[in-house]
């Protein structure tokens, strides 16, 4: 479920993306997820058929990682805590792990939306040898 | 009005015909097919052949040196016929399988013992789709984790499952396994979930793959295409095709040795009893014996006439009617097994094993009617010579000869050799037969299966 984004057009144009970053840095620490140890990907809401199948096709090693990061933010959340500061999710840590999967899923998806939805036409050469 | 491609067409074919007709001018009952006259060539390293068969469909196949006797791991023959036709780096699964849907096509992938093939039939005008296909497959396939998890895995798994219930698969692997040992006795699908827990995985698979669909392993065999366009197309497709295998080891390719022995599964499921013997080679082998094709119609156990037990030794011997008996042999390239398998119910096919067994001492002492020899004889050649016109087997075993660059299989030299088999042949071969140590397999209820040796077999 990727939901529409500013940020390609953002980033081809480094003038605007001086001036957006500072802004989508304070963003993203007041939304709060990383002093929990999550990585934006692991908040993503997975309640679809999409979501599902990207979680399935994770690599085990993810999978756990995602697991345990989500069990520890829970604990954190219900105990009313922040981890300590340097288990914070820092930048290069917030990787999109899942959205490379749900973007292929995509895809896959609109493809086979676009092979049912294709119309048939007859070759060139046949039409004209048919005549 | 004449449409302008008819028009061309027509020439090259009368031309063909042309060519073709003074070695049609045979008497009818030659045997001169013309199903093995390929035409073969090198396009930029790939071997290729095709045989320009007047008719509207193609089929292309592709064979591979990749069956279960040269795979490095378990499993791995079985997951790279899998992974055929799967998504590449330029198409996805399903548009490689709308396309061919599209133009009406049929794609398939299989394996035996020693090759890989991936087939595809189409019409004649598709050639240049399917080639630039097959090349895609076998240079660009994407060995992707998902999709081996959730496409190949399963086909894997439905495999051996269904491996698990069929008896006589089981027995006729099982006898494999002991008359060869490694190589040509590794079961043709996982005998157990240790290959593909252990063994099987995307990554061993694309290192297989690298070996299996190098430039030097695999032919191109078309049936009803033009030798020149499959030339070009060839050429122009599988560029990106490995130049070398990427590991040297040659798993499987040392000379066959029989060993024999004696093998006993129990299971809830049909009794099945397999007894083998040595047997010969293909006719490209060294170790090609036409006797043994005629002492396997004359065991037989099958009739060629519906609603009768037929002439074969077997079918007439059989315990019951319910008891089925069949007397096969199969050929390999430098080796061969002459198997007959009994199935049925268990005291009826203990009873017709032993059966067998006194059969072949029968035709070892030479007490068999010349009127029975003479038909196996005439049915021995039209099976050879009906197998040889099935278009498939005739795909496989022209890419095979490609591929193990041996003499192509003359069908007429084959049926010639099986004329020339002599009652006396027939009677040293069962001989030999009995003194070689023969593989015997139980899979059923061994309480009331014999051991081999209470048949009189040596083990």
């Amino acid at each position: 479920m990727s939901a529409p984004s500013l940020a390609p057009y953002i980033i081809k144009r480094p003038w605007l993306r001086r001036w957006v970053q500072p802004l989508a840095n304070w963003y993203v620490n007041a939304a709060g997820y990383r002093q929990l140890g999550l990585k934006a990907d692991d908040i993503l809401p997975e309640e679809n058929d999409v979501v599902q199948l990207a979680l399935k096709r994770l690599p085990p090693k993810e999978a756990y990682d995602r697991v345990y990061r989500l069990r520890r933010a829970f604990q954190c959340s219900v105990s009313h805590q922040l981890l300590p500061k340097e288990e914070w999710t820092k930048d290069e840590e917030d990787t999109p792990y899942l959205t490379v999967l749900i973007k292929e899923i995509e895809t896959e998806m609109a493809e086979r939306e676009d092979l049912e939805a294709m119309v048939v036409t007859k070759r060139q050469a046949k039409a004209n040898a048919g005549k | 009005m004449i449409p302008r491609t008819t028009a061309c067409r027509g020439v090259p074919r009368a031309l063909c015909q042309h060519a073709v007709r003074p070695a049609q001018r045979r008497g009818l009952a030659s045997p001169a097919s013309g199903s093995f006259q390929y035409q073969s060539g090198d396009a930029k390293g790939v071997k290729f052949a095709s045989r320009d068969f007047a008719g509207p469909t193609t089929t292309l196949a592709l064979v591979a040196k990749a069956g279960t006797r040269f795979q490095p791991l378990p499993g791995l023959t079985e997951g790279l016929a899998s992974f055929a036709f799967k998504g590449t780096e330029r198409r996805s699964t399903l548009r490689i399988v709308r396309e061919a849907e599209l133009l009406g096509a049929q794609l398939n992938a299989y394996h035996t013992r020693e090759n890989l093939v991936l087939e595809a039939r189409f019409l004649r005008d598709d050639l240049p789709y399917f080639v630039e296909l097959f090349g895609e497959v076998v240079s660009s396939t994407k060995f992707l984790p998902y999709v081996f998890s959730e496409e190949v895995l399963t086909q894997v798994e439905f495999a051996h499952k269904r491996f698990l219930a069929n008896t006589v698969d089981m027995a006729l692997n099982s006898a494999h396994s002991l008359a060869f040992h490694r190589g040509l006795g590794t079961p043709t699908v996982s005998a157990s979930s240790i290959a593909y827990t252990k063994y099987l995985d995307y990554d061993s698979v694309e290192y297989f793959s690298k070996i299996a669909y190098a430039k030097p392993n695999f032919a191109v065999v078309a049936n009803g295409a033009d030798h020149g366009e499959l030339s070009k197309w060839v050429g122009e497709f599988f560029e990106n095709a490995p130049a070398e295998p990427l590991d040297n080891k040659s798993v499987g390719s040392e000379q066959t040795k029989y060993y024999g022995g004696e093998e006993r599964i129990a299971h809830s499921g049909r009794n099945a009893y397999v007894i083998a013997f040595p047997g010969s080679s293909s006719f490209t082998g060294k170790f090609y014996k036409p006797e043994i094709a005629v002492l396997a119609s004359l065991l037989g156990g099958e009739a060629s006439v519906k609603w009768s037990t037929g002439f074969s030794l077997l079918a007439n011997a059989k315990a019951s009617a319910g008891t089925q008996v069949i007397t096969k042999s199969a050929i390999y390239s430098d080796a061969g097994l002459l198997h007959t398998t009994i199935t049925g119910g268990a005291e009826n096919v203990a009873a017709t094993a032993k059966t067998a067994v006194e059969l072949i001492q029968k035709i070892a002492s030479g007490d068999i009617p010349k009127e029975i020899f003479q038909k196996a004889r005439a049915q021995a050649k039209f099976r050879e010579l009906e197998y040889g016109q099935d278009q498939r087997a005739a795909l496989e075993l022209t890419g095979a000869g490609l591929v193990h660059n041996t003499q192509p299989y003359q069908i007429d030299e084959v049926a010639k050799a099986i004329d020339g088999v002599t009652e006396a042949a027939v009677k040293s071969a069962a001989k030999s037969l009995l003194e070689s140590k023969a593989s015997v397999s139980a899979v059923g209820d061994l309480h009331a299966l014999p051991y081999a040796e209470e048949l009189g077999l040596k083990i």
